[in-house]
């Protein structure tokens, strides 16, 4: 299998006034073509900086982040649409800002809207659509560009806990469909074990690598795993190496 | 968007008591115009109070008459209001031209951070004399005056807006590989509408005060001037009317300003 992503020993210090603070201490880790791999930790441990790290706006320290010359998508917390564009500007914008803005590429991106329920809502406003709808506009948006890697922040963090499971459902069927590599970074042990492949668990500040799982489940669909026996299993083996 | 809706009968009574609220306070409104300026006129007429101090409104009408018909009533508007437009924009467009370079170079915010204050804080109609010596007595010591009251505000208001843009904005469009340039032109100055349409508001008021002073300090015609000339040579009447005059086109700016934001926000 092709690796997409990998880290090697890995170090991030931050800077200011009041002192440098170790925010990763030597991570390594890989991520396959084709894979949905999640990584979990406490919240404020240096998640964020890490998905900063794989998609170069940020360089390390010390130790090497190799991307296979890969693209990059990044999925928020929020959806961050913009307010004064429409569904379709905002789908747009990658390509905008890629300079990639094409008919063939904006057909593309239409079809995608198409494909995943979003045409009727192509001329709102974000402001009109419910939250659910708001973040599958976000992926979208991000697909857009027809990226290798999807990165995703807690991308459900902000939608409460209803829409939630159906929007993790949502977000990870319309991954696997396009058949993208994801890399998703949270603090919520159910949604990791419901979408990932491998699951990597993260120390307390300075944050580090203390376990890696594969996770393998006949269901493929989060909500379906959700009612394994397994399930509760993985939660617990979790949930004790979080709080170590 | 859904005018054919069928409200329940409740719906219905609470529309129109909104409705009746609204129509209310309205004819409240006038009516205090109203009432305030009849006892104004009658306190008058029947001299209790010193009409040659106060004025009072017929007095104010037949000054403005006046000035009507020995025609420089449009001529005293018209300069104020060239004067007062010309400053405006000036101001408006030379502030947010500088608010983007200190937006775009950390560098120029830091070191021109303490000027800014203290230019905001100094009253700018200090500067009053050296505006004559250097522009002369004519419109353009006006125009600089009002520029000079505007544009410090302006600039500030404007970096603020553009400073406050969403950090999580900031970081999608970055790692969508945006240039400075993209972030600007694609985000800064769209999530910044609101505050221009504020600032633009505070402007209004900021150019009306510019040209005034200005014309206080020097000047041969405009509503500044008419309200000096009329002080000083004890027309209270022409004072009073060129008062009211400024009223009604401070008004009719500010409107224009809150036409334009409704037209510009309506689907945030």
């Amino acid at each position: 299998m092709k690796e997409v992503l990998r880290f090697e020993n890995v170090s991030m210090h931050y800077h200011s006034k009041q002192g440098e603070t170790v925010a990763l201490q030597d991570v390594s880790f890989s991520v396959n073509e084709g894979e949905f791999v999640a990584i979990i930790g406490p919240s404020g441990c240096g998640k964020t900086t890490l998905l900063s790290l794989a998609a170069g706006l940020l360089s390390p320290t010390k130790g090497k982040v190799y991307t296979n010359g890969g693209s990059f998508g990044y999925m928020l917390q929020k959806d961050e649409l913009f307010p004064w564009r429409t569904i379709e500007k905002n789908i747009f914008l990658p390509l905008e800002i890629k300079r990639a803005d094409t008919p063939e590429h904006r057909a593309r991106a239409l079809a995608l809207a198409e494909k995943y329920g979003l045409s009727q809502f192509l001329k709102n406003y974000p402001s009109s659509l419910s939250g659910g709808m708001r973040q599958r506009a976000a992926l979208i948006r991000t697909l857009s560009v027809d990226p290798d890697v999807l990165l995703l922040d807690e991308p459900f963090s902000a939608l409460d806990y209803q829409t939630r499971l159906s929007v993790c459902d949502d977000v990870y069927k319309i991954i696997r469909e396009e058949q993208k590599t994801a890399l998703l970074i949270t603090h919520d042990i159910s949604e990791a074990i419901s979408v990932a492949d491998r699951i990597f668990v993260l120390s307390k500040r300075p944050a580090s690598i203390i376990a890696e799982h594969a996770v393998a489940f006949p269901e493929t669909e989060p909500l379906k795993r959700r009612e394994n026996k397994e399930f509760s299993r993985w939660f617990e083996l979790l949930w004790k190496e979080l709080n170590v | 968007m859904k005018n054919e809706v069928n409200y329940s009968r409740e719906h219905l009574l609470y529309l129109s008591g909104v409705k009746k609220k609204t129509v209310w306070v309205n004819v409240i409104r006038v009516a205090v115009l109203v009432l305030l300026l009849s006892l104004w006129e009658l306190s008058a007429q029947c001299n209790w109070i010193n009409p040659f101090i106060t004025s009072s409104p017929s007095r104010i009408l037949k000054a403005i008459a006046e000035l009507y018909e020995n025609g420089t009533l449009f001529y005293h508007v018209g300069t104020t209001l060239w004067e007062t437009l010309v400053g405006f924009f000036i101001a408006v467009g030379l502030g947010y031209g500088i608010a983007l370079l200190l937006w775009w170079s950390e560098a120029f915010r830091r070191i021109s951070e303490p000027y800014f204050v203290v230019l905001n804080a100094l009253p700018k109609i200090a500067l009053g004399p050296l505006v004559i010596i250097w522009c002369g007595t004519g419109s353009g010591a006006i125009v600089f005056m009002t520029v000079l009251i505007g544009i410090i505000v302006a600039i500030l208001n404007m970096l603020n807006g553009f400073m406050a843009t969403d950090e999580n904005k900031l970081l999608l469009m970055k790692s969508m590989g945006a240039t400075k340039l993209q972030i600007l032109t694609k985000l800064v100055i769209p999530s910044s509408l609101p505050n221009f349409i504020s600032m633009l508001k505070i402007n209004v008021g900021m150019a009306w005060i510019g040209s005034i002073m200005g014309e206080y300090i020097v000047s041969k015609a405009g509503i500044g001037y008419l309200i000096v000339y009329g002080g000083q040579v004890f027309k209270l009447d022409l004072v009073m009317s060129a008062v009211f005059i400024l009223c009604i086109l401070a008004a009719l700016m500010y409107a224009a300003v809150a036409l334009l934001e409704k037209s510009v926000i309506k689907n945030r």
